[in-house]
């Protein structure tokens, strides 16, 4: 029996990569497991599926790490891994959930505008990717250029999200947040 | 800092993680080394724009008798194999697509490559456009309603392949292609060839003439197992009325690393949602 290509061959090819990609985004992970698990937190508001979303992204980059030419981009790349986790996440327990957000929505449109919204609550209700640009932005103190390597754009999209968040939270809050790029 | 972002970003920040984070990365870790290594080397990149969900299985039968002469010509020692032939990632509006594409080669049977790298190609392509469209009417339809073009959360779709088989007589992988919008969605489409034939490798060459009673035995010997579990449903219950009577004629399936066949059923096929797709080994 001659296999066609034997596990440690296959390995090999990977290996000589140096240096060892893998290694790192393991270490990358490990180390930075607790900012990730809060940032899934943030949009799942929930423990499992925040752990969910946590291990899925995880999966998804050690599967995909061979693709990975520059190791430089890593902590971006792992970022981009974990919000489109996220994000989709988010997008399926919202129309899980279709009574409960309508019934909250409308009690949101009703509401005394004396009555402000917690930042933190208004932020929830942004689109994802707005949610993204801010909790990066002003959570994990990214950089503007970081945010749209992180999320896949260019830093004018990026800009733009930011102003529109930020218009809409002073709508939903009546916070004036003011920011520097 | 304004003092209420503050308060929102100590919120934020006070989120503890559970305990069991820590052996949950880990094992995800493991989970992902694994796929990793099913998956190898050899890529080259091509760029076209393509994308839904379908999952493929393609058998090759590489005979003993061939196998045996390729053995003694070293430098053709090592047979025919899967490689990727095509990888790329697209992101746009509508989709992050994510596409690892096999193709064969070294099988000894040009003719016969050509058509399984052309056919692979083909389906998928087609495959592809066809979700393409759905993402692009599903974004359509979000817009006409009030969506906001910029909220809509595109449709994923991947496209990925795993080696179940490969030895000097077989060589089976499946190709899986997953959409996902707001659940995800699979099809299977599976197709075997014998190399030596050039014609499709059936579990009638595999089993003898009564592969059908085989198959079916034994998988409803599996069912009545499985269903020992409290948590393992299928459909009709005690007796499998409503459930599985029979495998049908082109039942998907492939070759595990033992070389038995693995039938496959879809979800739902002969079980709720959450049982995903349902695999049995067929001892032969």
């Amino acid at each position: 029996m001659c296999p066609i290509l034997t596990e440690k061959e296959a390995a090999a090819p990977l290996r000589s990569t140096a240096p060892d990609t893998r290694q790192l985004l393991v270490d990358h992970i490990t180390a930075g497991q607790t900012d990730f698990y809060r940032l899934a937190f943030s949009y799942v508001q929930n423990r499992d599926a925040a752990l969910d979303v946590v291990q899925e992204a995880v999966v998804k980059a050690l599967t995909k790490v061979d693709t990975l030419r520059e190791p430089a981009y890593l902590k971006t790349w792992f970022y981009r891994i974990l919000l489109n986790e996220c994000m989709n996440h988010f997008r399926q327990s919202r129309r899980l959930v279709p009574l409960e957000t309508s019934l909250d929505e409308r009690a949101a449109e009703g509401r005394d505008p004396g009555e402000r919204l917690d930042l933190y609550d208004a932020i929830g209700k942004l689109s994802p990717r707005e949610q993204a640009v801010i909790r990066l932005r002003f959570f994990e103190d990214m950089k503007l250029e970081e945010i749209a390597q992180c999320t896949g754009t260019n830093l004018n999209t990026v800009k733009s999200r930011l102003y529109k968040a930020l218009k809409k939270l002073k709508e939903m809050t009546g916070e004036e947040i003011e920011h520097e790029s | 800092m304004n003092p209420e972002l503050e308060r929102a970003k100590e919120r934020y920040h006070s989120v503890e993680p559970p305990e069991e984070l820590a052996f949950a990365v880990a094992t995800a870790v493991r989970a992902g080394d694994q796929a990793r290594r099913s998956r190898h080397a050899l890529r080259r990149s091509l760029g076209t724009a393509l994308a839904s969900c379908a999952c493929f299985v393609l058998l090759v039968n590489t005979s003993p008798t061939f196998a045996q002469a390729v053995y003694e010509v070293p430098v053709l020692g090592r047979l025919a194999r899967i490689f990727t032939v095509a990888e790329y990632q697209i992101e746009d509006q509508e989709h992050l697509i994510d596409v690892r594409l096999p193709a064969l080669e070294n099988t000894g049977h040009t003719a016969l490559e050509q058509r399984i790298n052309t056919e692979i190609s083909t389906r998928i392509q087609s495959l592809l456009d066809e979700a393409e469209e759905r993402a692009r009417s599903a974004r359509a339809a979000y817009i006409a309603t009030g969506g906001e073009a910029e909220d809509f959360m595109p449709v994923i779709i991947d496209v990925d392949y795993e080696i179940k088989c490969q030895n000097d007589r077989y060589l089976s992988f499946l190709i899986t292609e997953t959409e996902t919008q707001a659940t995800a969605f699979q099809q299977l489409y599976p197709y075997s060839i014998d190399l030596e034939s050039g014609k499709e490798l059936t579990l009638r060459d595999l089993l003898g003439p009564d592969w059908k009673e085989i198959v079916n035995a034994s998988v409803r010997e599996q069912i009545a197992q499985r269903s020992q579990d409290p948590d393992h449903v299928y459909w009709g219950g005690d007796d499998y009325s409503e459930a599985f009577t029979s495998i049908r004629d082109n039942q998907p399936f492939y070759l595990n690393e033992a070389g038995r066949p693995v039938v496959l059923f879809e979800k739902y096929e002969i079980a709720p949602g959450y049982m995903g797709v349902q695999e049995f080994e067929i001892p032969s």
